[in-house]
């Protein structure tokens, strides 16, 4: 979710199998800089071999070219990458959030399975929430919010949802990126 | 583009036997329009982006840049059009950087046809390619299967029953480069109303052989209204159990950098 | 030493040289140095070739060379030796031209393959060097091959920090500094130097490519048959602070040292890399477009910049 100068990327933390709960501690978001994050949602061993993956790949880049990558350029090398499967691909729906290291602009996107990517300049879903997701970030979020209260909207946002999707929920973990500090939360959310 | 990497097919194909359902892909289920008019050739299109029923993108781009004296609009699966396009945009670059000429909007269909004809259908990408060359003005549709068409003035998409049918009755031999662009923004606009997968606004391009105009959101018929209440909450509304900050500075203080003295590059030198 | 080590591309001599390809570019650019025995066959290739020269400015880089015609018949109208890699990125050469253009082909193909189909942008400079660095140092040590008989002077421009925004930037350009690695915050703290890594460094870059694959940064160089008078005239004419228009005067200062015919827009070629040319760029209304920064002149801007002399 876009604020001003300021994105916020959040999830739950539920790992399941189909119906079965196996874990209620599963992030999905994985950071790979300064300020560019990335979040997995679908079939968990896909979440964990493609966070894996691009940490391999946002590491060689940083080996290469002496530099942290940047938000757009992750982005394009996550479409990339998952267009490369195109006919095999992993079951994930990707979203990427960081600030412009250039510009401080926030930047965020989500993608498909194969790779298309889903420019948006105010917020992205995914996962089995999404539908759910849609309607509360239609309702709730505003241009121009400052770091607390979009803290707030996301974190609202996502814990209504997920109370209306019998699949995600058990706490979630909201990160608050801003120019010079990143501030992780992990919110109270029901265990049912 | 080397190919395509198939070794999570089978793993995947075992899967969907097994009831997981296969994930669903963005689909441009759209309106995209071409027509040609005296000194050049227009294309339009919408700007929305499909995941079944779902709208995944108000405001998504299917003008795709090939060269700058050619574009392509795209329909069918999005992340097909945007690679396909993509990929054959880069060969064409190359292409005419070899040959020292500008690229030949026969030469790109040429690609994308034999591109899609390779891949069976299989990559969805369906479109309209126009462009403005030494040889002259042209346009042309690609269906994904690798057959083409070319014709004055083109529809595809979801919506292009109701694009052709405004074709259909209002077009007209030696149009103007205005009545063009009104003739495709009115098409679009009827896919828009008129196909439940087309929607929000119209995208158009305009070719001549000086230079390409694109004109993103030319019509925005579909503008969001100012919310009606502010759902703002209030600070600490959210129950928190944990939180850390981490702050750049910080980090600082963990790393020390020692400046080399001069005398010292000297002795590391190896390569000598 | 030209005997029994001389034929074989990848056998050391006993003194510790690959005979066939020399790999120290100072040993033979500087008569002051006494082994210039033709030895280093790969690298004499090139220093036997046309003089090139890039030199680098504040605001660009300039790439000049002669075409040079062995026959009077000859039509140099359809000859090039300055090359478009990316748009931002030229390429001049000294050396043998068959192998200069099976370099360019490579160099553009792959930006494109290793980069731009991956990033959806172009490499910066320093990647693209690695890359035909790379190319050629496979050809001497590869079976069936000789070395690329050229050198290669590089020059482009990387989007990003330009050194003197970097050096008043110090604090207060959060902006700009926040997407430093974090090593550096920390050093920035302790004693603030003008350094700037990775993404930030951006500006204009010249880099040299010799057979052995081996690449250096230069602020100006030059390769081929005068280059050591054309580097010993640089030396003297070079500024920190130069401007590109100042820059292009000094490579036609110094093509004029060295050159063996006369100089004309049809006799000199002329690389630049400076502001984005956005009439080149031949779209409008496309957001975040940025026009070429390499173009070469037309031999009526060469002819324009020879009269005013």
């Amino acid at each position: 979710m876009v604020g001003k100068d300021c994105v916020a990327i959040a999830c739950d933390l539920r790992l399941g199998l189909q119906a079965l709960t196996v874990s209620n501690n599963f992030p999905k978001i994985f950071q790979y800089g300064d300020n560019v994050f990335l979040g997995l949602t679908g079939l968990a061993t896909d979440v964990s071999t493609v966070s894996d993956l691009f940490r391999y790949k946002v590491n060689m880049y940083r080996l290469r070219e002496e530099r942290n990558i940047a938000p757009r350029t992750f982005a394009n090398l996550v479409s990339s990458s998952l267009y490369e499967r195109r006919f095999g691909p992993y079951f994930v729906s990707p979203v990427v959030a960081g600030l412009d290291p250039k510009t401080g602009q926030p930047f965020i996107c989500g993608f498909d399975s194969i790779g298309c990517i889903d420019f948006a300049k105010d917020f992205i879903v995914s996962g089995t929430a999404t539908e759910q997701l849609f309607g509360m970030c239609e309702s709730l979020w505003e241009p121009d919010l400052g770091p607390d209260a979009l803290f707030e909207t996301i974190s609202q946002a996502l814990l209504n949802a997920v109370d209306r999707d019998a699949l995600s929920g058990w706490g979630a973990h909201v990160y608050i990126i801003e120019k010079d500090k990143v501030t992780k939360r992990l919110l109270k959310g029901r265990q049912d | 583009m080397p190919g395509f990497d198939f070794s999570n097919y089978n793993r995947n194909a075992a899967l969907h036997a097994r009831g997981v359902p296969l994930p669903k892909a963005t689909s441009t289920g759209t309106t995209i329009v071409g027509c040609i008019y005296d000194g050049g050739v227009v294309i339009a299109a919408d700007t929305r982006a499909t995941s079944g029923p779902i709208v995944a993108d108000k405001n998504c781009e299917k003008l795709h840049y090939i060269a700058p004296n050619i574009w392509c609009a795209g329909a069918g699966t999005a992340a097909d059009t945007e690679f396909t396009t993509a990929l054959i945009s880069s060969q064409l670059e190359l292409h005419s950087l070899s040959t020292g000429r500008k690229p030949r909007v026969v030469t790109c269909m040429t690609m994308l046809k034999q591109h899609l004809f390779r891949y069976q259908g299989y990559v969805g990408a369906y479109l309209v390619v126009a462009g403005v060359d030494p040889t002259g003005t042209h346009l042309f549709t690609v269906h994904a299967h690798g057959s083409t068409d070319k014709l004055p003035y083109v529809t595809m998409g979801s919506g292009s029953l109701a694009a052709m049918s405004v074709f259909e009755t209002q077009w007209r031999a030696q149009l103007t480069r205005d009545d063009a662009v009104k003739l495709c923004a009115d098409a679009i606009e009827a896919g828009i109303w008129n196909d439940l997968g087309s929607g929000s606004n119209v995208d158009v391009a305009v070719i001549t052989p000086e230079k390409t105009t694109l004109m993103r959101n030319y019509i925005r018929p579909n503008e969001r209204t100012q919310k009606l209440g502010s759902y703002a909450f209030p600070k600490g509304t959210t129950a928190v159990l944990n939180e850390k900050i981490i702050r750049k500075e910080e980090i600082g203080k963990y790393v020390s950098v020692l400046e080399l003295t001069e005398e010292s590059d000297d002795k590391m030198e190896v390569d000598t | 030493m030209a005997d029994r080590y001389s034929f074989s591309l990848t056998t050391f001599s006993p003194s510790g040289k690959l005979v066939q390809i020399d790999f120290d570019p100072f040993l033979h650019n500087y008569h002051h140095l006494p082994n210039n025995q033709p030895t280093e066959y790969a690298l004499n290739a090139v220093n036997q070739g046309v003089t090139a020269l890039g030199i680098k400015a504040t605001n660009g880089i300039v790439l000049a060379t002669e075409k040079k015609s062995s026959s009077p018949l000859a039509d140099p109208s359809s000859l090039s030796k300055i090359s478009l890699i990316t748009p931002n990125i030229g390429m001049v050469y000294s050396g043998m031209g068959p192998d200069y253009r099976v370099l360019v082909d490579r160099a553009r193909k792959v930006s494109h393959t290793g980069y731009k189909r991956i990033y959806n942008e172009y490499p910066p400079t320093r990647i693209l060097v690695q890359d035909v660095a790379r190319v050629m140092q496979e050809a001497t040590q590869s079976g069936g091959v000789r070395p690329y008989g050229v050198s290669l002077l590089i020059a482009g421009w990387d989007e990003g920090v330009l050194p003197e925004d970097d050096e008043a930037g110090g604090e207060g350009k959060g902006g700009e500094k926040k997407g430093e690695e974090m090593e550096e915050e920390g050093e920035e703290k302790k004693k603030p130097t003008g350094k700037t890594g990775g993404i930030l460094k951006g500006g204009p870059m010249l880099y040299q490519v010799d057979p052995s694959g081996s690449y250096f940064p230069w602020k100006a160089t030059a390769i081929g048959k005068s280059a050591t008078t054309a580097k010993t005239f640089l030396e003297k004419r070079y500024t920190e602070g130069l401007e590109l228009e100042d820059a292009v005067h000094i490579a036609l200062l110094t093509l004029k040292e060295t050159i063996e015919g006369e100089m004309s827009g049809e006799t000199i070629e002329i690389g630049i890399v400076g502001p984005p040319a956005d009439h080149l760029l031949g779209v409008e209304g496309v957001e975040g477009a940025v026009g070429p920064r390499f173009r070469k002149l037309t031999p009526q801007e060469i002819e324009d910049y020879l009269t005013n002399l």
